[in-house]
């Protein structure tokens, strides 16, 4: 099967500073890909290469099959693609955004676009310019939906948006998977993705630092707190990855990925251990473990 | 029937969907023969990816409380009734479990453990069932 979207090896800087550092993801069709990261980790860098609107210094991007430095145009009309900062003529009306976007699509697209702008309660007749925010979001997503695209690109689609807009928005990422489309957002609403992502990924300044089911995610990471004896009792080895460790008084809290349920019952016995609790942490927790151990790691290398 | 999802709770979404399933047939909320919601319409509803839904229906049509109605959906089947208040018996068990574990590592021993259960059952018999608190997995 031909992944969605195949990003080899990215790499991009904007002068001193690292945008992108080695980025490599397959995207499989009619899944919804949810990136995440801290502002300015390259979620952006990374969607606008895909695009073609972006050249990366090195490495390669495919989207839909085509090469995105050289198809970028073709890949754009193919794409349904709201991005994080919207740019929408504002003398038009909700109807004649339509209208004239309907000219670079074929005949299903209007009536679609019509649709899609009456199911968000859009006022036809309003100018973009006199819209609050979350109405021009839903002119720009129903831009983006109206010709049915294969793959949705979403930059930060609900950032600053009122709950009931990002809902819908939600409803229609929802509704697009269900029908066998595919689905890339990057967002900071780590809840939402929660509920809606099938693979998650995070880039921590530049860097892929992880990719994975979220399913898989959630039933290999533990957050576990150990009490020992006293204080000066070491943890004992655990097996698996360690992604946080942190300690006060006689108490370790540990966020674990690999260490099985089973296996905890060990350590419950070992010398020094007086209890061990077990939890499941959202998915804001392993994010911010990622994240924390990524500032880690920076701090122990050496600046040039 | 209402679902009410909590993605950050610990339990699988799927898992949730799957025990309120459960606990809506034990209670009457749906019928034998009656449908359940379309995935895609329980997914736009519950504004949640819908695999995990068709993971939590595949799971319920292996444990025989949904089967197929060929062109309709899925239905509840006939004998689910009897199957969801099993399982509800099991998840009640697991929870007595958790209890019980907390006020052993509470240091109660085994007779003020059936002091306090005692009492309780006694209070419940005395008014009636209380309104569950259906806050928590």
């Amino acid at each position: 099967m031909t992944p969605v979207i195949r990003l080899d090896k990215l790499s991009k800087r904007f002068g001193p500073q690292v945008a992108l550092q080695d980025v490599s993801l397959e995207v499989p069709p009619g899944v919804v890909f949810a990136l995440l990261g801290e502002n300015g980790a390259g979620k952006t860098t990374a969607i606008r290469i895909m695009l073609g609107l972006l050249e990366p210094d090195s490495g390669e991007a495919e989207v839909l099959g085509l090469r995105s430095a050289r198809l970028g145009l073709e890949i754009r009309r193919r794409v349904g693609y709201v991005p994080e900062r919207l740019t929408l003529y504002e003398w038009m009306t909700v109807g004649e955004i339509g209208w004239f976007t309907a000219g670079f699509y074929g005949e299903a697209f209007l009536p679609e676009y019509r649709r899609l702008a009456a199911q968000f309660g859009l006022p036809d007749r309003q100018k973009i310019k006199n819209l609050s925010k979350g109405m021009r979001a839903k002119v720009a997503l129903s831009l983006a939906m109206a010709h049915q695209p294969e793959l949705l690109v979403l930059d930060e689609p609900t950032s600053g948006l009122d709950a009931l807009v990002r809902r819908e928005f939600l409803e229609s990422m929802v509704d697009r998977a269900a029908a066998g489309q595919t689905v890339f957002l990057s967002s900071h609403q780590i809840a939402e993705v929660e509920r809606v992502a099938d693979i998650v990924a995070i880039l921590h300044q530049g860097e892929l630092v992880l990719v994975q089911r979220l399913d898989e995610l959630k039933a290999q990471v533990r957050e576990v707190t150990f009490t020992m004896s006293n204080g000066e009792v070491a943890l004992p080895d655990l097996p698996g990855e360690i992604l946080a460790k942190r300690q006060r008084a006689r108490q370790w809290q540990v966020m674990v990925r690999g260490l099985g349920d089973d296996q905890l019952a060990r350590f419950r016995a070992a010398s020094g251990v007086c209890e061990v609790e077990s939890r499941v942490p959202n998915l804001e927790e392993i994010f911010v473990a990622y994240i924390e151990r990524g500032r880690e790691t920076c701090q122990e290398v050496p600046t040039p | 029937m209402f679902f009410h999802i909590d993605p950050t709770n610990g339990l699988a979404i799927y898992e949730q969907v799957a025990r309120q399933v459960v606990f809506a047939v034990a209670g009457g909320a749906i019928a034998p023969g009656e449908l359940v919601p379309s995935v895609r319409e329980l997914a736009r509803d519950l504004a949640v990816n819908p695999n995990t839904i068709a993971r939590a229906y595949r799971e319920l049509q292996a444990r025989g409380v949904l089967e197929s109605v060929r062109g309709t959906g899925l239905a509840v089947t006939q004998g689910a009734l009897a199957n969801c208040r099993e399982q509800r018996v099991r998840m009640i068990r697991e929870r007595l479990q958790q209890v019980l574990l907390e006020a052993k590592q509470s240091r109660l021993d085994p007779g003020q453990l059936r002091t306090l259960v005692q009492s309780e059952l006694a209070a419940i018999a005395e008014k009636g069932t209380g309104t569950i608190c259906r806050n928590g997995p």
